[in-house]
């Protein structure tokens, strides 16, 4: 490490403020989920009597298992599919198209910036018409084309760089496109593909819009949706509410934490390509 | 023999210059395969509700009965309700802070940082920084409804340093729910342009900042002449980000203010979801919706022009 | 038993013409290198023949099917690229297998033959490397493994020293020509370095343009250049390339030239013509037709190469066998055997030898 020059012991105390704001609002909430139930909290105080037992109740009337097993059905029904078909159109897209496709790849980009917004009404009737509301696969499916932009263009990017020779040399080995697609190419993505779960399985945990709008039932929504509901249902009980919010922030947040560096890495490209 | 002429200077390979071709049917074919799934799902569920959204704002319906053609009616609404037209500014106000503080707080630490952080400081910094992306933003929402709450650590703050007349419901304001609204954006935005930009700003050559020095130039003359435009391709991809989340923001709002008092912190995002579902006017809904998208790609373009590479 | 020809063969990438129609007849087991400079075309047919191109009119056969409409896997051939294109997710073992394991080859021939090519290249301690672990030289023998395993009936070569450094390109050169050996296997060759061509071929084929200049075993092309080009392309030091005009009354450029040379001239009268003159086949000469000043030396121990600016201020270049001392600056005449020296018409076209 450098010796600490004044312009960055600024940048440090710059820092640890920029921390201490991220971090209070956390903070603020677990005082908040520690008091007395039915109590006014204030904003940022240690209750005499932390009231642990908030968080088995917030547990119990959240049906925290329950939203955690639709999460991870959600989760599972989108992101590995997402993955799979996006990983073939991008190596498809980069590898197998001449210029004159370049049309099909620019179709795709441009919903990159499309809002989920601009799509939520006829989303609605379309799945009402699939005859999927109220159902999980009314936010999978929807979510496997929302995402299909930013994915597609991921892993286009990535199959880009990977030198063109290596699929001569696996031509000439005699592999067809498809063995060549997962035995030549798909080990080479692994970095590229780890990054893109990891996105998608955030936006899908964390997705509101969708639930909110598709399904009733807090109980077959997402994490984020279900928050939505039990806010509705608790908003005045500001302890169980906290206590709520911070059980339903932590299966995210201990991942992140344990794959902080992958986490980082990937949202860090994630807005750098998107 | 000798070895004079062995190292010819031409040793690339002819063809990097033309595109390799891959005309060939059965390739043609397999590309078609490949894409397909990817692009079904695509059509399936944006093209053809976007298609439908095109169309749905071109109606009179109330998604129930029989549509009415209405024309561009719908879209002279959008562009001429003074309601519409607030909610509308509403997103680009919010733009104010979702981008510039994210921003100009990022390229401060940036410039004094100036360098990777490494070690345990760096790791505990992008881990905190980073948390506001990996949390739903409903919970950003809750947790901030809370610290602008009537006894929520803001207003604590306030009374602790004597300014208690400052004090007051924030988000339940007429004139400061919208920027507290923004702040809550803001928060969420500040560690991912922080660490992007100090990520930039490592990779500017340092010699570039010695030999500005060597030619007499201030700290202010290397920031401008240096640091920011080393940094545009990162600047752009921030004001990418933020402006997105700030015009398609939904959740924040949903959550913290279901748009009001009044509609001062309504956004398009959200009245389009009160008009199609609540008040069942799609087909205004669906043009505010095309609005929306339209503004979007109109704000982010001059971005990307700017801040592309320029070849 | 599989030779290789091609017929009328060209290829447009768009408007633009790359290969101009080329016709060449490869027998089996020959080694034939493709060679020019740099976007003469000469990797682009490769590609063709080994189907990663596609072939615009013409027809290419290998053994006796023509495989313009063949996938690449299916031609009988296999290809070591200039980057070698290992799998850098693969070992080695498992690199040189690929084409074999791809094949439904049983697991116990398979191992057989990965490691009767590991020990003909010698890296059989490298089998369980990855490719990032090797250098240069060792992804050289991967790449070239993997194409033995797989026993095509043509061996394609993509300029696959050009990343080496000069002495590892040496020894790798013998190796190829050893291999050649062992195999009797067909094998084409691309290189831009008429050095690799001159040693390693059977037959050398000169691309420029698009177009063949001439086909023909390495002597045949230093001894008998057909043009201009191939004069100057084969051969190291460069052939000297000099102007001259040939005039009605006999004299070539200047008497003293003209002392050495019966041209045809009458047929020649008042055309310009190059002479080609070998830097080996000069010869110092006190009275010498050529003579100049010495510009620069370059003491090689077994020879001596000396740059000499003429009159004219064109510069020549002789080599001189031995180890005589020449000062810069000092004066210098060289002649030579008029058998030796070639001529060139105003197209370039070779003229028969004069003398």
């Amino acid at each position: 490490m450098k010796t600490a020059s004044p312009n960055s012991l600024i940048a440090r105390g710059l820092i640890i403020v920029l921390m201490i704001i991220t971090l209070l609002p956390f903070l603020s909430m677990l005082s908040a989920a520690l008091a007395p139930q039915g109590t006014y909290p204030n904003g940022l105080q240690w209750p005499s009597d932390p009231q642990w037992s908030n968080f088995v109740r917030a547990f119990e009337v959240a049906r925290m298992d329950q939203l955690l097993l639709s999460s991870t059905l959600i989760v599972m029904g989108v992101v590995p599919l997402s993955v799979l078909i996006a990983t073939m159109a991008g190596y498809g897209l980069a590898k197998l198209t001449s210029n004159k496709y370049k049309w099909l790849y620019l179709v795709f980009v441009f919903g990159l910036t499309l809002p989920f917004e601009a799509v939520i009404t006829p989303l609605y009737y379309e799945v009402r018409a699939l005859g999927l509301l109220n159902t999980r696969f009314a936010i999978i499916l929807p979510l496997i084309g929302l995402y299909m932009p930013f994915s597609v263009y991921w892993m286009r990017a990535h199959f880009l760089n990977v030198p063109h020779d290596l699929t001569e040399a696996a031509q000439l080995d005699g592999a067809t496109r498809w063995k060549e697609f997962w035995l030549v190419q798909v080990p080479l993505a692994r970095p590229a593909i780890m990054s893109l779960t990891i996105l998608l399985f955030l936006w899908t945990w964390n997705q509101f819009l969708l639930p909110v709008v598709l399904v009733q039932d807090p109980m077959q929504r997402t994490m984020a949706g279900a928050l939505g509901a039990f806010q509705g249902q608790w908003g005045t009980d500001i302890p169980l509410l906290c206590a709520g919010s911070l059980l339903i922030l932590a299966p995210t947040v201990a991942l992140f934490l344990v794959f902080q560096r992958q986490f980082v890495a990937a949202l860090m490209q994630g807005a750098v390509k998107g | 023999m000798t070895d004079i002429t062995t190292s010819l200077p031409d040793a690339q390979p002819e063809r990097v210059r033309l595109p390799p071709s891959r005309g060939s049917r059965k390739t043609r074919m397999a590309a078609w395969l490949f894409v397909a799934p990817a692009f079904i799902a695509y059509a399936a569920f944006v093209l053809a509700p976007l298609c439908m959204s095109i169309y749905y704002s071109l109606l009179r319906w109330d998604g129930i009965g029989e549509a009415q053609f209405y024309g561009l009616s719908n879209y002279v609404t959008v562009l001429t309700d003074s309601d519409l037209l607030q909610i509308i500014g509403n997103a680009f106000q919010l733009v104010l802070y979702f981008t510039l503080i994210p921003v100009l707080l990022g390229l401060a630490v940036a410039a004094a940082i100036r360098s990777h952080m490494a070690g345990r400081f760096g790791t505990i910094t992008r881990t905190v920084l980073f948390l506001p992306q990996v949390i739903p933003l409903v919970a950003a929402g809750i947790a901030w409804s809370w610290m602008f709450a009537s006894t929520g650590l803001v207003n604590q703050t306030l009374k602790a340093i004597g300014l208690s007349s400052w004090a007051r419901g924030w988000l339940g304001d007429f004139v400061w729910a919208l920027p507290a609204v923004g702040i809550i954006g803001a928060w969420v935005l500040l560690g991912l342009c922080t660490m992007l930009l100090v990520t930039g700003i490592t990779k500017i050559d340092p010699s570039l900042y010695e030999a500005a020095r060597l030619d007499g130039a201030r700290p202010w003359h290397e920031f401008r002449y240096i640091t920011l435009p080393g940094l545009r391709q990162e600047i752009g991809v921030c004001i990418t980000v933020t402006v997105i989340a700030a015009l398609a923001s939904f959740d924040i709002v949903y959550i913290s203010t279901q748009g009001g008092p009044g509609i001062t912190t309504t956004v398009p995002g959200l009245e389009i979801y009160r008009l199609a579902f609540a008040h069942r006017q799609v087909g205004l809904a669906s043009a505010l919706a095309i609005v929306l998208m339209v503004l979007v790609l109109i704000s982010i373009a001059p971005v990307q022009w700017f801040t592309r590479d320029k070849k | 038993m599989s030779g290789l020809t091609l017929r009328s063969v060209r290829k447009n990438y768009g408007d633009v013409p790359v290969i101009k129609g080329v016709d060449l007849d490869i027998a089996h087991g020959e080694f034939v290198v493709f060679v020019g400079p740099s976007g003469c075309g000469k990797s682009t047919l490769l590609r063709m023949i080994a189907g990663l191109e596609d072939i615009t009119s013409g027809e290419v056969s290998i053994g006796d099917r023509v495989v313009n409409e063949i996938e690449p896997r299916d031609r009988g051939v296999a290809m070591v690229f200039q980057s070698y294109a290992l799998y850098p997710h693969m070992s080695v073992y498992d690199n040189v297998g690929f084409g074999l394991k791809l094949a439904g080859t049983p697991k116990a021939v398979r191992d057989a033959k990965i490691r009767d090519a590991a020990k003909v290249l010698q890296m059989e301690h490298l089998l369980d490397r990855r490719p990032a672990q090797l250098s240069g030289g060792q992804r050289q023998r991967v790449a070239i493994g993997r194409a033995i395993v797989r026993e095509p009936d043509v061996f394609l070569f993509d300029e696959p020293l050009s990343n080496l450094d000069a002495a590892l390109r040496g020894d790798m050169r013998m190796e190829l020509a050893r291999l050649h050996n062992d195999l009797g296997a067909t094998m084409i060759y691309v290189t831009h370095d008429q050095i690799e061509a001159m040693t390693l071929a059977d037959k050398i084929v000169v691309l420029d343009g698009g177009v063949v200049q001439q086909v023909g075993s390495p002597l045949e092309l230093y001894n008998n250049p057909a043009n201009l080009f191939v004069a100057g392309f084969i051969g190291s030091p460069k052939m000297n390339l000099l102007e001259l005009t040939s005039r009605p009354e006999g004299n070539v450029s200047s008497a003293e030239l003209s002392a050495g040379l019966a041209l045809n001239r009458g047929a020649l009268a008042g055309t310009s013509l190059t002479l080609g003159l070998r830097p080996h086949d000069l010869r110092v000469a006190p009275n010498g037709p050529l003579n100049g000043q010495v510009r620069l030396v370059e003491r090689l121990g077994n020879e001596t190469i000396l740059r000499v600016s003429l009159a004219d201020t064109t510069e020549i270049t002789a080599v001189l066998p031995g180890q005589d001392e020449f000062a810069i600056g000092q004066t210098v005449a060289f002649d030579f055997k008029p058998s030796s020296a070639l001529v060139f018409d105003e197209n370039g076209r070779r003229l028969p030898s004069p003398g």
